[in-house]
C-alpha cells in the first residue's frame, strides 16, 4: 500500500517535535558524534597536542597491537566486568524484590539509603569509601580487628585492590538499578501473584516463574547498560588507585587517559580509544542478539 | 486557532536560539581572551601606542595565589605598555588538560608555569622561548649554574628557575626518644628505626606509594647518592640496568614489602600532616613542609635531618620547583619575558618574599639566600642551609615516558613482583627502546 501524503496537521506535529528535538540533535552532534570522527581522525597520526600532527597511517593500531600495557588494561577491564556485572546484576535485582515485599516508611527509608551513594557525586562516594578502607584507621579494619583479623591493606594491595574497587561500584551503583528494577516489578499485575499464591506457589517459585520472566526487557537493559558502563570505568578508580598499585587496577580508560593527558599520545590515545570502542560496539550488539534470540524463543 | 498550533514550535525556537546564544556566548568570551595576548592589541587611550595584554597562567591557591595577583598589579601599574591577565585553576587540571588542550588549539597563555616532569614535552615542541637574551645585565651569573643548566635545552636558557624545594628527613623527635632509635644516619639505620616505630597506629616512615612523578622525584636523592643515573649525561643512553639502580630500588621497595611505609594514604605524601597528625614517625619531605609544620603543627615535635647515606655513600638531595615560563609561539615574547625577569631576576625583594614569606625554599640566586641570612638559619632552615643546600642536584627533566618506565619499575619492587635487578633490566630495555625511537 502506497502511504498517503501526510496530512498537514501530521506535518506538523512532525515539525513541533523536530523543533523539540533539535537542541538536542545539535548537542549530540557537536560533543559526541564529532568527537568520535576526529577522535578517529587524530588515530591515524602521531600527535603530543603541542606540535604540528604527523600522518603515521595505521602505525597507532600496528603498535597498539604489541602493547603489552594495553592488552594488560584490557584483561583488567574484562577480570572487572566479569566480577562486577554480574554481581550487581544479582544484588540490584535481589534488593528490588525485598525492598518490593516491605510496606509503609521502612521501604522508603531503605530506597533512600540504597540510593543515597549514587544520589551524591561519585567522586565523593569513591573518596567516602577510601576512608572506610584507609589500612590503618578506616572502619572497616576496626570492625575485623574486633573479630581478630589483621589490618588488611585493600585498595593498597595487589590482590585486593581490584576486589575493592568492584565492591566500592557496587554500593555506588545498586541502587540506581535496583529502582529500575522496582519500578517493572511495580508493573507486575498483583492478581498473577494472587493466583499463584491461591494454586500453592512458594515464593521461589513466584520468582523465578512471574517476577523474572515478566521483567525480561529491564533485565536486558540493565545487562547492556552495565556491560557498557563497566568498559567505562574511570573516575572511581582514578580517585581511589590512580591504576595502582602496581597496575593492578588499571583499567582501559585509565590506561588511555594515561597515554593522553600524562604522555600526551593523543595520536596513539584516540587509537585506543577507538579500539575500546570497537570492543564495547560488538560485546553490546553480541549481547543484543543474545537476548532478541531469547524473546523470539 | 492557527497561532495557537504554533506555539510549542515558537517556543522550542526560541529556546534552540537562548541555547545556542548561550553555548556561543561563552565561546566569545573564550575568544575574545584567547586573541588578546597574540593580536588584539587594545588601544590604551593613548592612541599613538598600543597596549598589550598577555595572558599569564599557573595554579597556585590562597596565599601563594595572593601573591602572583598582587605581583601582576604591581606590574600592570608599575608601566602603561603591558598588561597582564592572571589566571590560577586547580593542580591536575592545569597540568593534565588545561595546558595541552590550550597550546593543542592555539588558545595558549603567554606566561606559564610548568613544572621539570613536562619541562621537556613543551621545550621540544617551541612552546618556550629563549630567555636567555633577556637576563639584566650581571643577574645570570648571579644564578646556581645547575639550577639553569636544568632549564638549558641547547645552549639555550628555556625557563627561569625561582625556586628550589630541597628534600630531607623529617621525623617526630619524641616517637624517635621513646623508642630509644638515634636519628639515622645510613641506609641500614633508617630500615632498622621504621622496624622499631611501625606499630599498628603509626607508619614508621612515609613515602611516596602511588606512580606519578612525585614518586621518582623521592626515589632518585637514593640513587645519586651511589653515584647512579637513570641516563647519562647528555641524556642519549640508558643507565638503568645498574648495580647502583637495583640497589636503591630494593632499599626503597623494601619499606612497602616490610609494611614499614604505608601504601595508601589519607594526607597526600607530599603532606607534613602524616607526621603532624601523629601517624607517622618519619617522612621523606621537602622545604615546602617547614611553614606548615611550624603553623600547624606547633605541639609535635617536628624536625628534619639529611638523608641517610648508603655505605661509601655521598650526599645528595633533590631540588624540585616550577618554573617560569614563556610561550615560543606568542607575539609578545618580548613583553613577556620581561615580566619573567621583572618578577624573579630582578630586584631581590620580590624573590626573597616569594621564598622565605609566602612559602619556604631556596632561591636559585646567591643575592636572595645571602640577603635572607637571617630566615635561612632559623629552626627546621638551618639544617637545609647548613647540611642539605650544597648537595642538591636539579631534578631531572627526563620526558614523561622515562618517568612512567622507572615508576613502573618501582612500583614492580615496591609490590614485590621483582627484585631491584629484574626491574632494573626491564626497564632498561623499554628506557632503550624509547631512546631510539
Amino acid at each position: 500500500m502506497v502511504p498517503k501524503r501526510p496530512s498537514a496537521r501530521t506535518l506538523r506535529e512532525w515539525g513541533t517535535a523536530y523543533a523539540f528535538l533539535f537542541p538536542n540533535i545539535i548537542g549530540l552532534f557537536v560533543f559526541v558524534f564529532m568527537p568520535i570522527v576526529y577522535a578517529l581522525y587524530v588515530s591515524l597520526y602521531d600527535w603530543n597536542a603541542l606540535s604540528p600532527k604527523v600522518f603515521v597511517g595505521l602505525d597507532n593500531y600496528k603498535d597498539l597491537l604489541g602493547d603489552k600495557g594495553w592488552w594488560r588494561s584490557v584483561g583488567k577491564t574484562i577480570t572487572f566486568s566479569v566480577i562486577y556485572v554480574p554481581l550487581l546484576f544479582v544484588s540490584s535485582l535481589l534488593s528490588a524484590v525485598l525492598i518490593h515485599a516491605l510496606r509503609g516508611r521502612v521501604s522508603g527509608l531503605a530506597r533512600t539509603m540504597f540510593l543515597m551513594p549514587f544520589a551524591i557525586t561519585s567522586v565523593n562516594s569513591a573518596i567516602i569509601a577510601m576512608y572506610l578502607l584507609d589500612p590503618r584507621r578506616g572502619l572497616i579494619n576496626w570492625i575485623l580487628s574486633g573479630f581478630g583479623v589483621p589490618s588488611q591493606d585493600f585498595l593498597g594491595s595487589t590482590s585486593q585492590a581490584m576486589f575493592c574497587v568492584v565492591v566500592v561500584l557496587l554500593w555506588i551503583n545498586v541502587g540506581y538499578n535496583m529502582i529500575i528494577f522496582l519500578s517493572a516489578i511495580k508493573e507486575i499485575p498483583k492478581d498473577y501473584y494472587e493466583a499463584a499464591h491461591m494454586d500453592g506457589a512458594k515464593r521461589g517459585q513466584t520468582f523465578f516463574r512471574i517476577t523474572f520472566p515478566l521483567i525480561k526487557e529491564t533485565n536486558t537493559f540493565i545487562l547492556i547498560v552495565t556491560t557498557i558502563g563497566s568498559f567505562q570505568v574511570f573516575d572511581q578508580i582514578m580517585v581511589m588507585t590512580k591504576g595502582g598499585p602496581a597496575g593492578a587496577t588499571e583499567v582501559s580508560v585509565l590506561y588511555i587517559f594515561k597515554h593522553a593527558f600524562e604522555l600526551l599520545n593523543m595520536g596513539y590515545s584516540s587509537a585506543m580509544a577507538f579500539v575500546l570502542f570497537l570492543i564495547i560496539f560488538v560485546l553490546s550488539l553480541f549481547q543484543l542478539k543474545l537476548f532478541s534470540r531469547d524473546e523470539e524463543r | 486557532m492557527q497561532s495557537f498550533k504554533w506555539r510549542p514550535l515558537l517556543i522550542a525556537s526560541l529556546l534552540a536560539v537562548l541555547l545556542l546564544q548561550i553555548g556561543c556566548g561563552s565561546n566569545n568570551g573564550g575568544k575574545e581572551a584567547s586573541s588578546s595576548p597574540s593580536s588584539s592589541a587594545t588601544n590604551s587611550g593613548n592612541a599613538s601606542k598600543e597596549k598589550v595584554t598577555l595572558k599569564f597562567w599557573d595554579f597556585h591557591t590562597e596565599a601563594e595565589q595572593k601573591f602572583f595577583e598582587d605581583l601582576v598589579a604591581e606590574y600592570n601599574q608599575s608601566q602603561d605598555r603591558v598588561t597582564i591577565e592572571y589566571s590560577t585553576s586547580n593542580q591536575q587540571d592545569y597540568t593534565t588538560t588545561k595546558l595541552p588542550t590550550a597550546f593543542a588549539s592555539g588558545d595558549g597563555p603567554d606566561i606559564y608555569m610548568i613544572s621539570p616532569g613536562d619541562f621537556m614535552k613543551f621545550a621540544k615542541s617551541g612552546l618556550m622561548a629563549d630567555l636567555s637574551p633577556y637576563f639584566p645585565s650581571g643577574s645570570k651569573e648571579d644564578f646556581l649554574p645547575a639550577a639553569l643548566d636544568a632549564v638549558t635545552v641547547d645552549g639555550k636558557i628555556m625557563a627561569l628557575p625561582y625556586e628550589l624545594e630541597l628534600l630531607g628527613l623529617y621525623y617526630n623527635e619524641e616517637m624517635l626518644k621513646n623508642a630509644n632509635v638515634e636519628v639515622p644516619k645510613t641506609w641500614d639505620e633508617l630500615l632498622a628505626a621504621a622496624r622499631k616505630l611501625t606499630t599498628d597506629k603509626v607508619a614508621g616512615l612515609v613515602l611516596p606509594p602511588d606512580k606519578g612523578p612525585y614518586l621518582n622525584f623521592i626515589w632518585y636523592p637514593f640513587l645519586w647518592q651511589q653515584g647512579g643515573n637513570v641516563l647519562s649525561a647528555d641524556g642519549s643512553q640508558s643507565t638503568f640496568d645498574t648495580p647502583e639502580v637495583a640497589k636503591a630500588l630494593d632499599f626503597y621497595g623494601s619499606f612497602f614489602r616490610e609494611k614499614l611505609a604505608p601504601s595508601k594514604l589519607q594526607f597526600g605524601p607530599w603532606e607534613i600532616d602524616n607526621i603532624g597528625s601523629k601517624t607517622a614517625a618519619m617522612q621523606v619531605l621537602g622545604t615546602w613542609a617547614i611553614n606548615r609544620a611550624e603553623e600547624n603543627f606547633a605541639d609535635v615535635p617536628i624536625k628534619v635531618a639529611p638523608l641517610p647515606l648508603p655505605d661509601g655513600g655521598k650526599a645528595a638531595t633533590d631540588a624540585g620547583g616550577w618554573k617560569f615560563a614563556v610561550n615560543g609561539k606568542s607575539k609578545h615574547v618580548e613583553e613577556a619575558a620581561k615580566f619573567v625577569m621583572w618578577a624573579f631576576a630582578d630586584d631581590p625583594a620580590r624573590a626573597l618574599k616569594w621564598c622565605t614569606e609566602i612559602k619556604f625554599a631556596y632561591s636559585p640566586r646567591q643575592s636572595v639566600v645571602d640577603a635572607g641570612k637571617e630566615i635561612y638559619s632559623k629552626g627546621m632552615r638551618q639544617v637545609f642551609t647548613e647540611q642539605i643546600y650544597s648537595s642538591a642536584i636539579p631534578e631531572p627533566t627526563y620526558p614523561s615516558e622515562i618517568v612512567d618506565i622507572v615508576g613502573d619499575a618501582m612500583q614492580y619492587v615496591m609490590f614485590g613482583k621483582m627484585d631491584g635487578a629484574a626491574a632494573a633490566k626491564e626497564a632498561d630495555g623499554k628506557i632503550k627502546s624509547f631512546l631510539s625511537k
